[in-house]
């Protein structure tokens, strides 16, 4: 049904858009080139290639200990910023009362502060509540931070679904809470799904908050990997690069399976 | 349509509430600290209550020239970002395969979701005086260039981590700007540039301005990319705040100057949000006749 034979745009687009996107890709697939490279420096042409790099990342006990506290951190961050911003979706989609406007601003509002600027004033409030503990300090502050990924998820998620199938539910005598549970619940699997993933990733990558409240006890990955960087120069890093980028390029093949990418974008 | 008492959902609202409390509650005593002053030699933070933080930063000439720079140098990336990312975003609404919008649309997403310091280290080990480009350079015979520990690194770098952003904001707005219209125009006989100029640039002006009110907002505070591939030299804002508390760990000081460069920033946000709705009623989607 395409009304000329032409393609809707020229090559020169093409050409731009080529580039922009071999631009975007060549830094990730450089870093897993690098994380095997043999050499502790780049070298052309190319060197053999080693798992040493890996190894070393896994006998480091204090990347070992970031990478415990990172996972440990996500997997709590997750389900507190997921079971914080159903009901608030819920109440912005489906609520009546005055001030939802305000409110769904109001939860959008941490992503417009910078996050130097976040992780400071945490830092402050923590000091003055003598909340010592690096590992709780970071989860909290995050769980706040990552509040919005989910509730953007969320309501983009409840947008499109038909509230007569709630109603249908009560209609035919269920509670409230039931009609939730077995309705609504299961029809938002795709919201919670894209909005866990940002909020999981996010947890694990934050850098500019979680620098102001980790201490000697706790460090996250990013945190430990910026120190890593300052005082070796070996492809350690890359090697949790790269690791890191198999986890993500996983949970987006998931996302594509369980939802189609083009679904996860709407909800931008 | 249902019984008597129809609850309007607000108590849904209290988790939120009280996540949103610790938030601002967070702010508040930040700011409340940057009234205070550090007790030198210790961690203690004492009164009395004074704006001698807010004289002490804005008196510095450092500070207003990083400040002046960090607002410039945000802009001319967003303006980056739309020269480069808006033939892309184009390329992905417009283009009739599923198979290469998907393509787009996972590498954008894994870049995206990749991780700044992940990212940050690549670029410093690609423009590296041995990295990658300058081993290129050297092959083909020419002086090496210097690409990072300066300006040109952090661009380059900030562009990369800036792009997603641009492009996925955009690419939601340029969807809903129907194809019908350009090709009725193509159809009348106007050349494919014309119809993008006059039908097509004008109905996503308010995606656009969307797009780079986000991409400008997330430049502003960039603090990863300039701390690594700026070596130190090129600070931006949220750099000198960070070394203020690193250095120093005057925590008030560097409140107060969190709180200023919060309220610039904001600003200037909102200068971008202002225009915005007053680039909206002018290109209105429902005008379908041209």
């Amino acid at each position: 049904m395409r009304a000329l034979d032409t393609k809707p745009y020229s090559g020169s687009v093409v050409a731009v858009g080529g580039l922009a996107l071999a631009f975007l890709v060549v830094p990730v697939l450089f870093i897993v080139y690098y994380a095997f490279n043999a050499s502790r420096y780049f070298a052309l042409p190319p060197v053999p290639l080693t798992v040493h790099w890996f190894a070393n990342f896994f006998d480091n006990e204090r990347f070992q200990a970031a990478l415990h506290a990172s996972f440990e951190i996500a997997g709590l961050v997750t389900p507190l910023s997921l079971a914080v911003a159903v009901p608030s979706a819920i109440a912005i989609v489906r609520g009546s009362f005055r001030g939802r406007a305000l409110l769904n601003t109001a939860l959008l509002s941490p992503l417009m502060v910078p996050g130097v600027v976040t992780g400071i004033a945490f830092l402050g409030l923590f000091s003055q509540l003598n909340v010592a503990s690096g590992f709780w300090r970071v989860t909290a502050a995050l769980s706040c931070f990552t509040l919005p990924f989910a509730v953007r998820a969320l309501v983009a998620n409840l947008h499109g679904l038909d509230p007569a199938l709630e109603e249908a539910a009560r209609n035919l005598g269920a509670s409230r809470w039931r009609a939730f549970l077995h309705v609504t619940l299961p029809q938002l699997r795709p919201g919670l799904l894209a909005g866990g993933i940002f909020v999981f990733v996010e947890a694990i990558d934050n850098f500019s908050i979680s620098v102001f409240l980790t201490d000697v006890d706790t460090t996250t990955l990013p945190v430990e990997a910026y120190n890593y960087i300052r005082d070796f120069d070996d492809p350690t890093v890359a090697a949790m690069a790269t690791l890191l980028i198999g986890l993500t390029v996983t949970l987006v093949f998931l996302v594509q399976r369980v939802t189609g990418l083009d679904k996860f974008l709407d909800l931008k | 349509m249902t019984g008597a008492r129809q609850p309007d959902g607000r108590w849904l609202a209290l988790p939120a509430l009280l996540v949103l409390g610790l938030f601002f509650t967070a702010f508040g005593t930040f700011i409340a600290l940057s009234l205070l002053h550090a007790v030198p030699g210790t961690a203690s933070i004492a009164g009395p209550a004074s704006l001698d933080n807010y004289r002490a930063v804005a008196g510095l000439a450092l500070n207003r020239e990083v400040t002046l720079d960090t607002l410039w140098l945000a802009l001319q990336l967003t303006g980056i970002c739309i020269l480069v990312g808006y033939p892309l975003a184009y390329l992905m609404a417009r283009t009739p395969s599923r198979t290469v919008r998907n393509l787009i649309l996972f590498v954008l997403v894994v870049t995206f979701l990749s991780g700044g310091v992940t990212r940050a280290y690549s670029w410093l080990i690609i423009l590296g005086n041995t990295g990658l480009v300058n081993s290129l350079i050297k092959k083909l015979g020419f002086a090496m260039v210097p690409l990072v520990h300066n300006r040109t690194g952090v661009v380059i770098s900030l562009t990369h981590f800036l792009l997603p952003f641009f492009v996925l904001t955009l690419f939601g707005a340029l969807k809903t700007v129907p194809a019908m219209l350009e090709e009725a125009a193509r159809n009348l006989g106007a050349s494919r540039l014309r119809s993008f100029l006059a039908v097509t640039l004008p109905l996503s002006v308010p995606g656009l301005i969307a797009a780079s009110t986000l991409t400008y907002a997330v430049a502003l505070s960039s603090f990863l990319f300039p701390a690594l591939l700026g070596g130190g030299r090129n600070p931006m804002a949220a750099n000198l705040i960070y070394m203020k508390i690193l250095d120093a760990f005057d925590i008030p000081a560097a409140a107060a100057m969190a709180t200023l460069f919060l309220v610039i920033a904001l600003g200037c946000v909102g200068l971008f949000a202002l225009v915005e709705r007053l680039a909206q009623p002018r290109f209105p989607l429902a005008r379908r006749h041209g």
